[in-house]
């Protein structure tokens, strides 16, 4: 069976404490039913700035500035030992500032939503410009900007939010409806920070992998935002509209949704239509969730911590067919929480990380690394949530004690022998297993893995629909060529050759 | 009769440790009954 090659990846953040403290959920709610409380008023003085947050050690990992060796190494905690210097470019993208991001929003957008004030307009340009890295087309979408007066009126009697940085109004986003409430300001704002988010992955990974947009194939988006209005709430092809700012004009794409196991859900279903030969390449591409900004907030500044989650988290992944060279995502065992496997951890991660390896006729310990939900313990330790990837080692540890492939003495060595730090930030779907992809590249590259199994699960029981439980897993590898199909079968691909080699033979044949 | 017999159970699941469902199955014949069950998310 032909298999997908990961070509390239790339991780960003954009910091975003302004947008996380009016318009995060968590923030959001408490201002709807207590405007006067302790926890908003105490907030501001738990931001973080933005060169704590590119000091940030996990924040470096996610971006690629450190390895997740480096990030294990370092001293813990790592809020406590903040890097010498802040770093804003990675291997795999950037920490981009708010007052940029608020501008990358107007660069999205299209239905003249964003609203800038005059000198804010003025100055992200300049910024954006400076940064040499967007296409002059991209930074023509600026808008020159609206007199403050202007955006009082917007919010004041047309429902607008408001935009801030440095404390002030910087502009606003305007709804995009009267009385459609799928199309209110709030919801657009959501999706808006969303597309621009996933613009920014999508072109750093064009500047990864050294290919023109217009190269690119397909995108399938696999955020968890719900994009169309009251006749079809959740309607979709945010991918497309992705590709479309990104300047990829050769592209479509469609969207996945899977809660967090989308990005797997998405990266199968990229890499299957890669190998079939139905795409030339294909981005899986995430943006991040605004309303996830500070969830666990509460508990931060209750325990006198700096609120974490104040970034927005975005990737992009560029699947290619099989070069041989390049580490696969293997199509002949797949990870499959089926409706009938039940919703127990160990259901779950029999189905997610056993069947498929048992399938292949692989133990656990055939796998050097493996890739669950890499929440940073940071953020959810102090929220009572745990250590989030540590448990899933500890059961797929255990799991192998169960299936006698390890002796319960193994469990902690298999937990630091095969598991990994938590770096991502809690973004839903983000820390979904892909964050690691990029680093898993670049140590399959060099020879340093062999083999990592990324795992995506899904609370579905959210939408009140299900109480099933989800997810989705797949097994990354370095696999010497031609190993990934039959060795010696004749493919599909080889009949398609050689028809063309005769069609070819023919018509030189005619035309002589 | 079981010790539960009788009594009535709240179910608090989280996501990545043990959901409302799997504690659901483990008490379905403990004679106790379930009045509240649900999962939380915390990421």
């Amino acid at each position: 069976m032909p298999n997908a090659a990961v070509k390239s990846c790339s991780y960003c953040l954009a910091f975003t404490p302004e947008l996380a403290f009016h318009y995060g959920n968590t923030p959001y709610m408490e201002r709807q039913a207590k405007p006067d409380s302790e926890f908003l008023a105490a907030l501001p003085r738990a931001a973080q700035s933005y060169e704590e947050a590119c000091r940030y050690a996990p924040n470096l990992a996610y971006i690629g500035a450190i390895s997740v060796e480096e990030l294990s190494g370092r001293p813990q905690p790592w809020l406590d030992n903040l890097e010498p210097a802040p770093v804003r470019d990675g291997r795999f993208g950037e920490i981009m500032p708010e007052d940029e991001f608020l501008g990358l929003m107007d660069l999205c957008d299209v239905f003249d939503l964003i609203w800038l004030t005059e000198d804010f307009a003025a100055r992200v340009k300049d910024r954006l410009t400076a940064r040499g890295f967007w296409a002059e087309p991209q930074l023509a979408r600026l808008e020159k900007g609206h007199a403050l007066s202007e955006i009082d009126e917007e919010v004041k009697n047309h429902k607008a939010l408001p935009l801030y940085y440095g404390g002030k109004t910087a502009g606003c986003c305007r709804r995009g409806h009267e009385t459609d409430e799928n199309l209110s300001a709030h919801v657009l704002l959501e999706n808006i920070a969303s597309k621009a988010t996933s613009v920014l992955a999508l072109m750093h990974l064009f500047k990864n992998a050294g290919m023109k947009p217009e190269e690119l194939d397909f995108v399938v988006e696999c955020s968890e935002e719900a994009i169309g209005d009251m006749n079809q709430r959740g309607g979709g092809n945010l991918a497309k509209a992705i590709a479309e700012i990104a300047g990829a004009n050769n592209a479509s794409g469609f969207d996945v949704r899977a809660f967090c196991a989308g990005p797997a859900a998405a990266l199968i279903a990229s890499a299957s239509m890669v190998a079939a030969g139905a795409r030339e390449n294909v981005a899986a591409a995430a943006g991040g969730a605004v309303p996830k900004l500070y969830m666990n907030a509460r508990d931060h500044v209750k325990k006198g911590l700096p609120a974490l989650e104040n970034c927005l988290g975005s990737m992009a992944v560029l699947l290619t067919p099989e070069d041989g060279e390049s580490p696969v995502i293997r199509l002949d065992s797949l990870g499959k929480h089926t409706v009938g496997a039940g919703a127990s951890p160990q259901a779950v991660t029999t189905a997610l990380a056993w069947e498929p390896l048992e399938k292949l006729g692989l133990k656990l310990t055939d796998v050097d690394k493996y890739a669950p939900e890499l929440h940073n313990p940071e953020i959810t330790l102090p929220a009572g949530a745990g250590n989030v990837p540590e448990a899933n080692y500890k059961m797929i540890a255990a799991l192998g004690v169960m299936k006698k492939q390890l002796e319960r003495a193994d469990i902690e060595n298999f937990v630091k022998e095969r598991g990994l730090p938590g770096f991502a930030p809690t973004q839903g779907h983000i820390p979904s297993g892909v964050p690691y992809m990029g680093h898993a590249l670049e140590a399959m590259k060099k020879g340093d893995l062999k083999r990592v199994m990324i795992i995506g699960k899904g609370s579905l029981f959210l939408g009140r629909l299900t109480n099933l439980a989800d997810g989705a897993s797949f097994l990354m590898e370095k696999m010497p060529a031609g190993q990934g199909e039959a060795a010696g079968a004749v493919t599909a691909r080889d009949v398609e050759e050689a028809v063309l080699e005769a069609l070819g033979n023919l018509a030189a044949a005619l035309s002589e | 009769m079981g010790k539960l017999e009788g009594k009535k159970l709240l179910l608090l699941g989280e996501r990545d440790g043990v959901p409302s469902p799997a504690m659901e199955s483990v008490f379905k014949n403990s004679g106790a009954e379930m009045v509240f069950s649900a999962t939380e998310c915390f990421v």
